[in-house]
């Protein structure tokens, strides 16, 4: 019996030991080449995994650096002195019921999104918006799905469908006007284009409101412009806090979609 | 067998009592939360003070909340941060304090009338994510997650459990900043961060 105990011991004691050599090594080297006080290696200890910035795939840097500076002197210089106009003469509350029109159109695309992620609930519940929002909310200018009937909006694109199962970002890839984008939710604009009520050319399979690139590319330029109007105090703020814009961008762009294919 | 049943006993009435130590951090967070988030909304709808001194009352007001240096520290990273001599971190620090609080000082101009509700409280270990919607008037909605921590020693002139990260709409402030801190000195100096972050200030 006392063997036991002694083996129990010697046991417990080299573990012991043991742990304490393995965490004692990095310390002394870390000591020894830098001062790092103990409170910051605690501190960074504790919350470096926690806040590991993902690295993200990035070949065309140097076409995205250029492209995010073009994009922002277009903002600057093109788009707010035309928006300054536009706000001037159209309410907040106008400007957002355009933005909800156009939001609800696009119902097909998030419909058709929801189911191929298997999310029938959601499916559902987006096909009752869109009919609420049609009739009752006025061609989708107001939202009394949600505010009467507390129904939620479940957006979902090709991209996020392609994420939920497993498709990575790919290479990051700044778009001229539209910013941010990478490979995967770029491609993916080609499908959510083709359920789209929006269109270039005649179609048969589905309604479209418009058939000639003139039509499309003008009625698309209200809704971007009219989007842009309502986010562009966001903008101006991720500026303010910028130290270099585009891999700040880059990242909240790509955060932004690891949380909403997460969803 | 007298024995046994008492030991499960104690042992159960020691879970149960850190269960519920746990279960009353959140909740004491959360109404402390709530508490702050009512006295900032005050200061904002007092229409009788100026903005700058609007401004300087909300910060009063939320300095104690966050660990603004270990939010400098993270930002920049371990890897930069170890490179950095004691002036030279002081006064990084110095500058990314002023940052954020100018970057709260123009959020809290745009504010309009939203409302905040805590949708969810998670805990684990010595952190505790505060999940909120920030609803507008027109029945928007976005998420915004406060990130606490409990420092192992209180620090001086802070509360027990304070902010280390902001998460709105699932994007992280600090993460962000990691990203761009991290590009930046990647082809320039710490001194030239230093002297964006100045100019910005003085902007």
């Amino acid at each position: 019996m006392r063997l036991v105990y002694i083996i129990f011991i010697t046991f417990v004691f080299i573990s012991f030991t043991g742990c304490s050599s393995k965490d004692a090594k990095p310390q002394t080297d870390e000591v020894s080449v830098v001062e790092l006080s103990q409170e910051d290696s605690d501190e960074f200890a504790e919350f470096d995994e926690e806040l590991e910035v993902e690295e993200i795939s990035d070949p065309f840097s140097g076409y995205n650096r250029g492209m995010t500076s073009f994009n922002d002197g277009f903002y600057e210089y093109v788009f707010k002195p035309v928006n300054n106009g536009y706000v001037a003469i159209t309410h907040k509350e106008v400007r957002s019921s355009i933005d909800k029109f156009f939001t609800n159109l696009y119902f097909p695309m998030r419909f058709i999104n929801n189911i191929l992620q298997g999310k029938f609930a959601n499916a559902t519940e987006e096909t009752g918006r869109f009919l609420i929002n049609t009739t009752i909310g006025l061609l989708g200018l107001f939202d009394p799905a949600k505010s009467e009937f507390d129904l939620d909006a479940h957006n979902e694109d090709f991209g996020q469908t392609l994420g939920f199962y497993g498709v990575g970002a790919g290479p990051h890839i700044v778009l001229p006007f539209f910013g941010p984008s990478n490979l995967r939710d770029f491609l993916s604009m080609a499908p959510d284009a083709a359920v789209s009520v929006w269109s270039f050319e005649e179609r048969d399979y589905m309604v479209d409101f418009t058939d000639t690139w003139p039509e499309y590319l003008g009625v698309k330029s209200v809704e971007y412009f009219n989007r842009m109007s309502l986010h562009s105090t966001e903008y101006d703020m991720i500026r303010e806090d910028a130290v270099d814009l585009y891999p700040y961008l880059r990242d909240m762009y790509e955060q932004k979609r690891a949380r909403e294919i997460e969803e | 067998m007298k024995q046994i049943f008492k030991k499960v006993l104690i042992l159960l009435s020691v879970m149960i009592f850190t269960q519920s130590l746990v279960a009353n951090d959140q909740e004491d967070l959360k109404n402390h939360f709530l508490k702050k988030i009512d006295k900032v909304i005050l200061v904002v709808k007092d229409k009788s003070l100026s903005n700058e001194k609007r401004n300087d009352d909300i910060i009063v007001l939320l300095t104690p909340m966050f660990d603004f240096k270990l939010m400098a520290k993270l930002s920049l990273g371990k890897k930069a941060w170890m490179k950095l001599s004691k002036a030279e971190q002081d006064k990084f620090v110095e500058l990314y304090v002023e940052r954020m609080k100018n970057s709260y000082s123009s959020k809290i101009d745009s504010y309009k009338d939203e409302k905040i509700e805590v949708k969810d409280v998670i805990q684990k270990k010595n952190k505790i994510a505060i999940k909120t919607d920030i609803i507008s008037s027109d029945d928007k909605s976005f998420e915004v997650v406060y990130k606490y921590y409990k420092p192992k020693r209180p620090k001086a002139d802070k509360e027990d459990w304070l902010i280390y990260d902001v998460e709105i709409i699932g994007i992280s402030i600090l993460k962000a900043d990691k990203a761009q801190f991290k590009e930046f000195l990647q082809t320039k100096s710490i001194n030239d961060l230093m002297d964006v972050l100045a100019k910005k200030q003085q902007a």
